[in-house]
């Protein structure tokens, strides 16, 4: 039986309820009318929040979406007062902006990690090459005057009924991101904004999520536009321009960007406040940019900042009994890797030289090599982190070689990163959360709250290995001591059961006796999953007590192959550690 | 009008009935909607002015229907949206019962979309035409206003012969140079060009390079704001001013003022108003703004001065109406006229016949070389 | 007028274009192109420096005194905003583009404040125009023109050859072995800043009397600015030329042919399809 969400611990829907409700009795219904106008603001700023807050992205365009959905919104609702059956069409006002958002910010996000900034900017021009269609395409948009006459809806009164209806969505808006902020999606954002990098080695396709994140934030904002071309009866180029995309990335960061009831009172205080004070004080734009800078030099989490993160890490765990996960997707098989002739170039220099290796099987076998030799490079050039620039990569037959690395991983290929690569503003509980959803939750699983309660034996033994991980399940993972957070790193790696492991310097920074028991997790950990492990190591002793094969790299090639007794005695690997003559 | 409201009026119309006052009824608030801000904001203090001069001339002649007239200021400079926000205020939480509107296009779509005919609505600048709403009623100067009479005046006293037309890309402009290009090609004059330039461009050069290779010997400017500053400083920068006249029938003070008197010659100006003008009724006018306003006044200007034309209106018709509501002022507006410092004005089919006054520019700024009178606004309107 | 003579005016016309873009954009790529700082307000330094000009003119003093006023403004004013704003912020690319948003709003209304929202003019008397290769040309544009392209050449000279060329090369580069070398890099981002600033205070005032002045021009040149970087990329002289190339002769191109509002839209959508595809530039610094 679910429990209610609206219970006693929300408290601030509960008070942004009351705050809603009580406006029009307070102020009279002129204010209602004024106090609508800045909630449908308010909803397309809880867009915007939504991408910059969670998601780490700040689109600087937004007003584009808005304006789209105003548009169409008022094109439908002025044709329908000569045809009721246009109101039909309104669901595609909407959907329209969201579509052309989920494709802009695919195509941009699926080329590169790094396009944040750039993503920004198109979003800007985007939106100021909409302003300017929508000044000179006059035929249908009313160019510069507009498009007016656009009739109230269903006959409600915009200056008194229809102020319930604004109040409800924006209500809605605010309960429905509030949900979803807890839900593993959620969760998946935030992972996006701390690290993306290593989520796409759980296998996560992070641009679609992206896109689709994007493409909600545009919904709500083409929603907006909807209710503001209904609320106003006009809408101008200035819906979709400039000038508004930054008021909201404004309110947005003054309110809070991390929640959504602080984002949506960002633009009713500060929009309503301005709308006032700009008639009493004409200082008052130097007042709100000299806030603005105020706040985000010293208050990035904005007004809301303040109660609200106590309340998240409260509120993101779940009382549901823990259930069995579904198994993963990922193959079953140990797959065979094959690099052949592989060749990677940066800035001129040969990182690796005509690689040619294989492994074949399960078992755990060591690289090792000078510094510069290209052992970290390989597993870059595998995971989709380095641009192959000659031969070919396969796994199980398949040639990867460029293949991006969430689509590496989930042929069943975990990694483990040199530094210890978790996500650091989230719990211990949370990061393991991710690992395990990693190939087993599928479409809309990730917005209900059953993976919040998953758990697999593997990781019940593997946190038994590990009981100081068991301990501090709900601390922030950023906290975590060095050895503590490579621990995690490799719960995490091992949590989606692949079946080839990339194992970069595990053992880096612990203590003898650390080391000794990361080897001792690594091997169960290896015969429990039956895989194949690739451990990069420079400390002999632990590679001696994996036994197994040794790769010995140099200068971007395999130098020598074999048991660490045999490489020991190789003449060639002598003559490169201990710089004998030739 | 809910309970509260209703309470309000009440309580204000008894407080005002026991204050001793010369005044028998309730103030008569009229909201006055001007740009405070946004591009056309440099206009925002003289129309204040003017419309603050207007209230108090006003008053001290008995007021409108026996009323004090009472001014609230709206920001119409603002985007269409948040400026009819402003309006509403003004009306519904602040009573006015007429609006005054010195503003562009775009809000004046937006407010008459906003009042749907329920308050007197008073337009002033100057305006493309074309406005027939129930309850507006526009002192603006209409294009074929300014250039119907002055178009064949000039072509004749300057012997023009070819024509270059531009303006800015939206509404005004293109209705400007449409009404214009039908005048000139009544003259028996050629039409060489015809280019329209978006509120962004601020680098003329290429226009003034293909005014130049066409062989015009006039342009017709219908370029607004810093556009029009910009493109005749270029226009004279490239020694054209010398050879091509220009005439335009939005440059008013302070746009001459952004050019320069010395990038002024040969650039003529059709306006229902100047400071400048020598009648007497604009002579007092002048006077009296001075008065009250002292020597840092904000500079006298068509557009600002519109505002007065506004009240003047509303005081007109109002009187003939001896209401405020719209069916009333609607039915009595057709014929009213006033004298005012821009002439004598008669009100037809919403619009006015006035006046028009051509000017060129010498070291005092504008100086009119020619006057039309009662020049109709060509504006018909069914309702 | 022969068809020759005409060619010319609009081959000079497009220069004038490219220059005067080269004029504004050069400050803020100093400090976008080499520093990696959005700077939001770099539009409104160039506003600053026609309005030391109006300002200048207002007290009475004699014109040439306007250079040096702007500079100072804008070189102190820079800073000041590197040192309290851009530095913390180093690390937070989207908060520094808001920061300085929000300040060029600040210094827009500063502006607005003390001399108003009406256009100023620059009451100074410019040559006539003077006949060049046949056809009459304005001639304070064409000293534009000749000192954006010395401008363009000094740079290209200090920068490769000169030794502080060679440091802030290192800077950009490599900041963190090119402070284990013992280079300065807070002071020189910090020189770099200022200087950027003064650039743009600089074509402010050159620009002065041959613009409209008024508080919100900023604007346009931020963006027209931003986008030349974006499409030459950024760090490099060729990128410099080349985004002013691009941006500059597509829109002047375009407008020629389909009118101003097309130009503009072109400069809009090349910008959005590097941003996009090669989001580095022509000639990126890789």
């Amino acid at each position: 039986m679910k429990k209610w969400p609206f219970s006693f611990p929300h408290h601030p829907l509960g008070l942004l309820a009351l705050g809603l409700i009580s406006v029009p009795f307070v102020g009279g219904d002129f204010f209602a009318y004024q106090i609508g106008l800045f909630l449908i603001y308010g909803i397309a700023t809880q867009g915007v929040a939504l991408c910059w807050g969670r998601l780490g992205f700040l689109p600087l365009g937004h007003a584009l979406f808005f304006g789209l959905g105003a548009y169409l919104a008022g094109g439908v609702l002025k044709a329908s007062t000569k045809e009721p059956m246009w109101l039909f069409a309104l669901p595609i006002a909407l959907l329209i902006p969201a579509l052309l958002a989920w494709v802009l910010a695919f195509m941009v996000f699926s080329r590169s990690l790094r396009n944040g900034p750039y993503f920004s900017l198109i979003t800007l021009a985007m939106s100021m090459l909409g302003f300017l269609a929508a000044q000179q395409w006059s035929e249908v948009t009313g160019g510069f005057n507009g498009l007016g006459d656009i009739p109230e809806v269903a006959g409600l009164d915009r200056y008194s009924s229809f102020y319930w209806v604004v109040a409800c969505v924006a209500f809605c808006t605010t309960v429905l991101l509030s949900i979803l902020v807890k839900r593993p999606i959620g969760i998946l954002w935030r992972a996006i904004s701390q690290n993306e990098d290593r989520l796409q080695l759980f296998g996560y396709a992070t641009d679609r999520i992206k896109a689709n994140a994007f493409a909600f934030s545009a919904f709500l904002a083409a929603m907006a536009g909807a209710l503001f071309s209904a609320h106003q009866g006009i809408v101008t180029p200035q819906a979709l321009g400039f000038v508004l995309s930054t008021e909201f990335v404004i309110w947005a960061a003054v309110g809070g960007k991390s929640s959504p009831a602080g984002a949506l009172l960002g633009a009713v205080l500060v929009g309503y406040a301005s709308a006032e004070l700009r008639d009493f004080f004409s200082f008052w734009e130097v007042i709100v940019g000299a806030a603005f800078i105020v706040v985000v030099r010293f208050m990035p989490q904005g007004m809301a900042g303040i109660w609200i993160n106590k309340q998240e890490q409260k509120n993101s765990t779940t009382n549901d009994p823990p259930q069995l996960a579904p198994t993963s997707s990922a193959p079953y098989k140990v797959p065979d890797l094959i690099f052949d002739g592989v060749r990677v170039t940066q800035s001129g220099v040969k990182i690796l030289d005509a690689l040619t290796f294989s492994v074949n099987g399960p078992g755990i076998r060591a690289i090792i090599g000078p510094n510069g030799a290209g052992k970290t490079s390989t597993f870059n050039a595998l995971t989709g982190r380095l641009p192959v620039r000659g031969g070919k990569v396969s796994i199980a037959g398949i040639d990867v070689t460029g293949w991006r690395a969430w689509q590496v991983a989930r042929l069943g290929i975990g990694r483990k990163m040199q530094i210890p690569s978790v996500f650091s503003e989230l719990t211990v509980d949370q990061n393991l959360h991710i690992a395990l959803w990693a190939g087993r939750m599928h479409g809309t699983q990730s917005l209900q709250r059953s993976p919040l309660a998953w758990n697999t034996k593997i990781c019940d033994e593997m946190l038994d290995l590990f009981s100081a991980l068991k301990d501090q399940r709900h601390v922030t993972a950023g906290l975590l001591s060095q050895g503590h957070r490579q621990a995690l790193e490799f719960v995490m790696t091992v949590l989606p059961e692949p079946h080839l492991l990339l194992l970069d310097e595990p053992c880096a920074g612990l203590s003898p006796a650390e080391t000794h028991r990361m080897i001792e997790v690594i091997q169960f950990a290896v015969q429990r999953l039956g895989a194949a492990a690739l451990l990069i190591e420079h400390d002999i002793s632990a590679v001696a007590a994996l036994g197994g094969d040794v790769y010995v790299f140099h200068q971007g090639k395999l130098l020598a192959q074999g048991l660490l007794a045999e490489v020991q005695n190789n003449r060639d690997v002598r003559a490169v550690y201990a710089g004998a003559k030739k | 009008m809910d309970r509260r409201h209703f309470l309000n009026t009440t309580v204000a119309t008894t407080a005002l009935s026991v204050a001793p006052n010369i005044f028998a009824a309730s103030p008569l608030k009229v909201a006055v909607m001007i740009p405070q801000s946004g591009p056309a904001g440099l206009f925002g203090p003289s129309a204040k002015a003017c419309a603050e001069l207007a209230a108090s001339e006003i008053n001290s002649r008995g007021g409108i229907l026996g009323r004090k007239v009472e001014l609230l200021f709206g920001d119409a400079g603002l985007a269409p949206a948040e400026a009819s926000q402003a309006a509403l205020k003004l009306w519904k939480s602040g009573g006015a019962e007429a609006v005054i509107g010195m503003h562009d296009s775009a809000v004046r779509g937006a407010l008459v979309g906003v009042f749907k005919g329920q308050v007197p609505y008073f337009y002033t600048p100057v305006y493309e035409g074309g406005e027939c709403a129930n309850g507006t009623y526009v002192a603006g100067e209409t294009p074929q206003q300014q250039l119907e009479p002055v178009i064949p005046w000039i072509t004749a006293e300057r012997k023009l012969k070819k024509w270059y037309l531009i303006g800015n890309d939206y509404i005004w402009g293109r209705n400007t140079n449409a009404a214009g290009k039908n005048y000139i090609l009544k003259t028996g004059a050629q039409v060489v060009g015809d280019e329209y330039l978006p509120f962004s461009v601020d680098n003329f050069d290429a226009s003034v390079a293909r005014i130049r290779d066409s062989g015009a010997d006039a342009v017709l400017v219908s370029l607004v704001g810093g556009a029009s500053v910009g493109f005749n400083k270029a226009f004279a920068s490239f020694g054209l001013s010398e050879k091509v006249l220009r005439l335009g029938t939005l440059i008013e003070e302070n746009t001459l003022a952004g050019i320069g008197i010395g990038n002024a010659k040969n650039l003529y100006s059709s306006s229902g108003y100047f400071a400048n003008i020598t009648t007497p009724a604009a002579k007092a006018f002048a006077q009296s703004y001075s008065k009250k306003f002292g020597p840092q006044a904000p500079m006298l200007n068509g557009l600002g001065q519109s505002t007065y034309e506004g009240f003047l209106m509303l005081e007109a018709i109002a009187r003939k109406a001896g209401s405020l509501s719209v069916a009333k002022m609607d039915a009595a507006r057709e014929g009213v006229n006033y004298n005012s410092p821009r002439g004598a004005v008669t009100i037809k089919s919403r619009h006015v016949e006035q006046d028009v006054y051509v000017a060129d520019v010498d070291a005092n700024g504008f100086r009119v070389v020619k006057t039309f009178s009662r020049v109709g606004s060509g504006q018909t309107c069914k309702a | 007028m022969t068809m020759d003579s005409g060619v010319i005016l609009h081959g000079l016309n497009i220069t004038y274009e490219l220059a005067t873009l080269s004029l504004t954009t050069l400050g803020l790529a100093v400090v976008f192109g080499l520093l990696g700082v959005m700077n939001m307000a770099h539009g409104e330094f160039v506003m600053i420096g026609s309005y030391a000009v109006v300002a200048v003119q207002q007290l009475g003093w004699p014109v040439a005194t306007a250079m040096p006023v702007a500079l100072t403004i804008c070189g102190l004013l820079g800073w000041v905003v590197e040192r309290w704003l851009i530095r913390p912020l180093y690390a937070r690319p989207f908060d520094t583009l808001l920061a300085t948003w929000a300040l060029a709003m600040l210094l827009r209304k500063l502006v607005e404040a003390i001399w108003g929202k009406g256009y100023r003019n620059i009451e100074i008397a410019l040559p006539a125009p003077v006949n060049f290769l046949g056809t009459p040309y304005p001639a304070y544009r064409l000293m534009l023109i000749f000192l954006a392209m010395l401008i363009l050449v000094f740079l290209y000279f200090w920068y490769r050859k000169s030794s502080a060329g060679l440091r802030v090369r290192a800077m950009t580069t490599n900041p963190v072995l090119a402070e284990a070398l013992g280079i300065d890099t807070k002071k020189l981002a910090s020189q770099a800043f200022v200087i950027g600033m003064s650039l743009a205070g600089a074509s402010g005032v050159l620009l002065s009397p041959l613009i409209r002045i008024e508080p919100g021009i900023g604007v346009d040149y931020l963006l027209d600015a931003f986008f030349v970087l974006v499409v030459g990329g950024l760090g490099t002289l060729a990128g410099f030329t080349g985004g002013v190339s691009v941006i500059g002769g597509s829109q002047a191109l375009v407008s020629s042919i389909a009118g101003q509002t097309s130009g503009y839209a072109v400069v809009l959508i090349i910008s959005i399809i590097f941003l996009w595809l090669k989001p580095d530039g022509i000639f990126s610094r890789r």
